[in-house]
């Protein structure tokens, strides 16, 4: 049986599913909106980026949507990428083995202080 | 400059993901250069991009090994065996070595029993090209050596390239080792093999066009108006998947640039009444008579292709003819700016819908057009300002009569042959590109193009006409007795009983004797060209 190429699921792959959650983006609004919610963390390099897309194209996890300018951008076409029903699927199941994670951190009060 | 570094770094990755992604790369690229300046955010960037060079590009050549070893081989209809590996995952070393090894012993012991040293094997006359040739060379290298990545190829250094003029014997009796060597048989197969002039390696024509797109963002077709076969082989390359991944735009010279909207719209796969979208080909400005129905069929393909390719790269078909409206066009002096100004036009379209968004695209243009005449004609020389690197490919045949019927016999159709250091290069352009409809002037093919595209012989080729049913006593039928009238003073008959006819006509014996009627009458005068042809274009009206 082929070996899965997102099992486990990379934290590069993860984060570009979440960024997809709200809305469709082309590469650059991606990086960006990793950036942003990562507390610019993770910024994402253009070969790691479109390799995790690829994979996740591959995966049918996203999807290409179509060519079109983004205006703050100028004229430039660019290729827009949606997150599919199976993407959405995979981060949500993604998101509760994470919970479940940290449920396990709390019980064992792995934690100073109790912000998390 | 750094975007130049950033682009020659990116040549680090495996073509696949180069061919894929690597404009979108640049695009990200200076996306952030725009928006990260300063001494600190650029330092930043070029750590982010370094360190993201060396997690990437290992895991991507890992990934084009492994996209090599699981993909499927397409089966081979005329029965030939293939092989097709169904593991996903790469052989383990110590299986690689196994199998070297296993292979090195069968080798031996086949030449042992055959009996020939391993001295004469002919290790070392394989052909390796420069490091500027061009695509087609390239691609004649790599389906000889086996090498499917044509730019390793050329980056070898030049003191490790074996040359096949320096070990192989120009009168070896091997003929296939001469071809190798470049020691082929004169032009006319009757002379003594030429060092000079090398025999042309025809390729796989959608092969050939596609491996120009590796180091060529525009390739540009020279077409002979309204081919079956020619639009046949364009078809079939736009539903190519690797040609579809590679190309954003196709820019066609019979398409209104005042249709761009509707012909986006029907492209992408929308509900477009016909008649709205039609009137991109039927309403062309450099059009006589009506259109040949080869160009709404290559609309069509191109349309169907990307609903194949729903959630993938779309491709995008670019008119570059004038937007001029024939429904407000009443005379010649209305018509005269638009004729005036169609190869600037159509330059200025590719300027503006492909270089300014870096895109990739297919230029199919007659070869009037583009053929270089004194150097590239208007569109070539105004894309090479504009930074592009354009790869010309010109339709050529064999002229009525001439002895290329029998060289070209053996070559594949279609076809996409590199015109430089070889005979054909040296033919006169003029006759090859026109089938014999053009006389031969000093204009070598070789000067005139890059590469040549063979579609079939002359006699075999044929056009599409659109059928009398769609024209008589129609309204659009009319209206392009109106068009004709303008366009060259009077209608002639474009009804035609037969859709397809012979493209070219066929040789007739000439007579013995001039007919003093006939020479007398003459082709009807050609009404005076208009004066405003050289005014400036009217503005640009919105896209319908």
């Amino acid at each position: 049986m082929p070996k899965q190429k997102l099992h486990p699921l990379p934290s590069a792959a993860f984060q570009i599913l979440l960024a997809l959650a709200d809305e469709d983006l082309h590469g650059y609004g991606i990086m960006r909106q990793v950036a942003e919610q990562t507390g610019g963390h993770i910024r994402l390099g253009p070969g790691t980026l479109y390799g995790s897309i690829q994979s996740l194209l591959e995966e049918r996890l996203i999807e290409e949507v179509d060519l079109r300018e983004d205006e703050k951008l100028g004229q430039e076409r660019r290729r827009y990428y949606r997150l599919t029903s199976a993407g959405r699927k995979l981060a949500c199941t993604e998101a509760e083995r994470l919970a479940g994670v940290l449920r396990i951190a709390r019980t064992k009060k792995i934690f100073r202080g109790d912000y998390v | 400059m750094s975007e130049k570094i950033y682009a020659l770094l990116l040549r680090l990755y495996p073509r696949q993901f180069r061919n894929t992604y690597g404009n979108e790369s640049l695009q990200l690229f200076r996306d952030r250069s725009r928006t990260e300046r300063g001494i600190f955010p650029t330092l930043r960037l070029w750590i982010d991009l370094l360190a993201d060079f060396a997690v990437s590009i290992p895991l991507e050549h890992r990934r084009a090994r492994l996209a090599l070893i699981g993909s499927p081989v397409p089966s081979q209809p005329d029965g030939v065996p293939s092989f097709r590996v169904l593991e996903s995952d790469s052989l383990r070393p110590e299986a690689q070595l196994a199998g070297a090894l296993l292979s090195i012993l069968a080798f031996c012991s086949v030449l042992l029993l055959i009996g020939h040293p391993a001295r004469s094997l002919p290790i070392g006359t394989w052909s390796f090209p420069s490091a500027n040739a061009d695509p087609a060379s390239l691609s004649a290298a790599s389906s000889a050596t086996g090498d499917s990545d044509a730019d390793a190829i050329a980056s070898t250094p030049s003191t490790d390239r074996k040359t096949a003029s320096a070990t192989v014997d120009p009168e070896s009796p091997n003929p296939a080792e001469r071809r190798r060597a470049g020691f082929a048989s004169s032009p006319r197969g009757d002379g003594p093999p030429q060092a000079s002039a090398a025999e042309p390696k025809p390729l796989d024509a959608t092969h050939a066009v596609i491996d120009a797109f590796a180091t060529h963002n525009i390739v540009m077709i020279g077409e002979i108006h309204g081919n079956k076969q020619l639009h046949d082989w364009l078809r079939q390359l736009v539903s190519t998947p690797a040609f579809d991944d590679r190309v954003d735009d196709i820019v066609v010279e019979f398409g209104n640039s005042l249709y761009q909207r509707s012909v986006d719209r029907y492209i992408s796969g929308e509900d477009v009444p016909l008649e709205q979208v039609q009137k991109a080909w039927r309403n062309v400005i450099g059009a006589i008579g009506p259109p040949s129905p080869v160009y709404q069929q290559l609309y069509q393909a191109v349309r169907e292709a990307n609903l194949r390719r729903r959630g993938k790269h779309q491709l995008r078909i670019v008119l570059g003819d004038p937007y001029g409206d024939w429904e407000k066009i009443k005379n010649a002096e209305d018509l005269g700016p638009y004729l005036g100004h169609r190869d600037q036009c159509y330059a200025q379209v590719v300027k503006e819908e492909v270089l300014a968004r870096h895109h990739r695209a297919l230029l199919i243009m007659g070869s009037g057009h583009l053929l270089r005449r004194n150097g590239p004609g208007v569109v070539e020389r105004t894309l090479r300002d504009a930074g592009a690197q354009p790869y010309l490919i010109v339709f050529g045949t064999n002229p009525a009569g001439s002895d290329l019927d029998k060289r070209f016999s053996s070559w594949p159709r279609p076809s996409v042959v590199s015109l430089s250091g070889t005979w054909l290069g040296d033919l006169p352009a003029d006759p090859v590109a026109t089938g014999g409809m053009a006389p031969a002037t000093a204009l070598k093919l070789a000067d005139a193009a890059d590469a040549l595209l063979f579609i079939g012989p002359r006699d075999t080729l044929t056009q599409l006409r659109m059928p009398r049913s769609e024209l008589e006593g129609t309204a659009y039928g009319r209206e392009i007795t109106r068009r004709l009238t303008i366009q060259i003073g009077q209608p002639f008959n474009f009804l035609n009983d037969e859709t397809e006819v012979p493209q070219f006509p066929k040789p007739q014996p000439q007579p013995q004797q001039p007919q003093p009627q006939a020479a007398a009458a003459g082709p009807p005068p050609l009404p005076p060209i208009p004066k405003s042809i050289n005014d400036p274009l009217p503005p640009r009206p919105p896209s319908q």
